[in-house]
């Protein structure tokens, strides 16, 4: 495969990562830069054609961190008890959700959770797959989804709720 | 399995994906289709799932992402496959020199055709907005000639009286359908950049007239010029007078 039917299959699927996780487009668009670049000068590395697509999301979440000099490690969260503070979402609470909703509340999410609520929402990665993007265990992934999730779904009962009235209560 | 132990599970669910073929995924769901108050649940977190992916995945790509991808041509661009006959260094070494021949011969035969100034804008202007990379950090403007000279690209461009204020940040030697390209940057004052391209007037077919024209090119402002052996082009930001300011 030449580096044109690579950023043809890749492109796109990389840049909604980067967005997810930057919020603005020249940020994304650096990162996807700055992925593709290393992928000319380093790609030829990689022996296994199959993981093309996880190296590239990889090093673009690598380059990620660096930027953010993010480099520590986040404590793994147990999954345990996050089903406990779900507040129940109605269908109609995000029937007309559009991408720019999705990125703002994503924002809000906290930082550490973010990266893997977009691979989640974003790709059909499994999670061990997701775990091996992140380069963190698959406990570590699957917490940060679930916790990621109960934020959103906070956020979407903030957003749907008149100012002034509390969100809804837990299930 | 418990109705709160499934829920749990359940959190992570996404329809149309793998996650289905997983034993206690399954076990999850066929619960929840037994249990009406989880049954419940699991309809409104499906829609809310359903919603939040659809709204992921309708960000936007930047249309001029892709060529500013294309623009500069990576030395390394092939995977490394397992070797077969046809691979094997002696027939690639063979291959490659037949190609190098007829390559040569083509080159040969065939007359160099300048190419368009509006190409060569464009591109530059997408080096400027994404794919662009300092060679050289500096605020001496002597040592981004010396930086171009040494590299080809030309380093006897004429500033504009009114860059010469500005505080320059560096410069960075390009290509453009393999002639060198001088790109000079300028902090304009609130760390919004300017950035000076300048290449031999002879690449282009059409280079631009001696009094700088001014467009918008990808949502910046753009003046182009030919002055001397040089075709100029300044890209910046959109903003109010700026022949006026820069040149």
């Amino acid at each position: 495969m030449d580096f044109q039917s690579l950023v043809d299959l890749h492109y796109a699927a990389l840049y909604r990562f980067a967005m997810s996780m930057t919020r603005t487009e020249s940020d994304a668009c650096d990162l996807v830069q700055q992925t593709f670049l290393t992928w000319a000068a380093k790609g030829h590395q990689l022996q296994d054609t199959s993981k093309v697509k996880s190296w590239l999301f990889t090093t673009l979440h690598r380059y990620f961190l660096a930027s953010r000099r993010r480099s520590t490690r986040f404590p793994h969260l147990e999954i345990t008890g996050v089903e406990a503070e779900l507040p129940n979402v109605e269908p109609d609470q995000v029937r007309h959700l559009n991408a720019q909703d999705a990125l703002h509340m994503l924002s809000q999410v906290d930082k550490q959770f973010q990266a893997a609520v977009a691979l989640f929402y974003l790709e059909d990665y499994s999670y061990n797959e997701i775990a091996s993007i992140l380069e963190v265990p698959l406990g570590t992934v699957k917490s940060r989804i679930a916790r990621g999730l109960a934020q959103l779904r906070e956020l979407v009962l903030n957003k749907a709720a008149p100012p002034g009235k509390a969100t809804g209560g837990t299930t | 399995m418990t109705s709160s132990e499934a829920r749990e599970i359940l959190l992570l669910y996404r329809a149309g994906t793998a996650d289905a073929a997983d034993t206690e995924m399954a076990e999850a769901l066929a619960l929840a289709r037994q249990d009406p108050e989880l049954g419940r649940w699991f309809e409104q977190h499906h829609a809310f799932q359903k919603a939040m992916r659809a709204g992921f995945r309708q960000i936007e790509v930047p249309a001029h992402l892709k060529a500013s991808l294309l623009i500069q041509k990576p030395a390394q661009r092939t995977f490394v496959t397992p070797q077969v006959w046809w691979r094997r260094p002696v027939w690639l070494t063979a291959a490659a020199a037949v190609l190098l021949v007829l390559g040569l011969i083509g080159a040969w035969l065939k007359p160099r055709v300048p190419d368009r100034f509006a190409n060569f804008q464009s591109r530059m202007v997408g080096a400027a907005q994404l794919a662009y990379r300092m060679d050289l950090e500096t605020n001496d403007m002597q040592q981004v000639r010396q930086l171009m000279a040494s590299r080809g690209a030309p380093a006897d461009y004429d500033v504009p009286p009114a860059l010469e204020h500005l505080q320059l940040t560096g410069g960075g030697r390009l290509t453009w359908r393999s002639n060198p390209v001088a790109m000079v940057c300028f902090d304009r004052g609130d760390k919004k950049m300017l950035f000076l391209f300048v290449m031999k007037r002879s690449a282009v077919k059409d280079p631009p007239p001696k009094t700088p024209q001014l467009a918008k090119v990808r949502q910046m402002l753009v003046a182009s010029w030919t002055l001397g052996d040089n075709t100029y082009v300044l890209a910046g930001p959109e903003e109010a007078d700026f022949l006026k300011k820069y040149l």
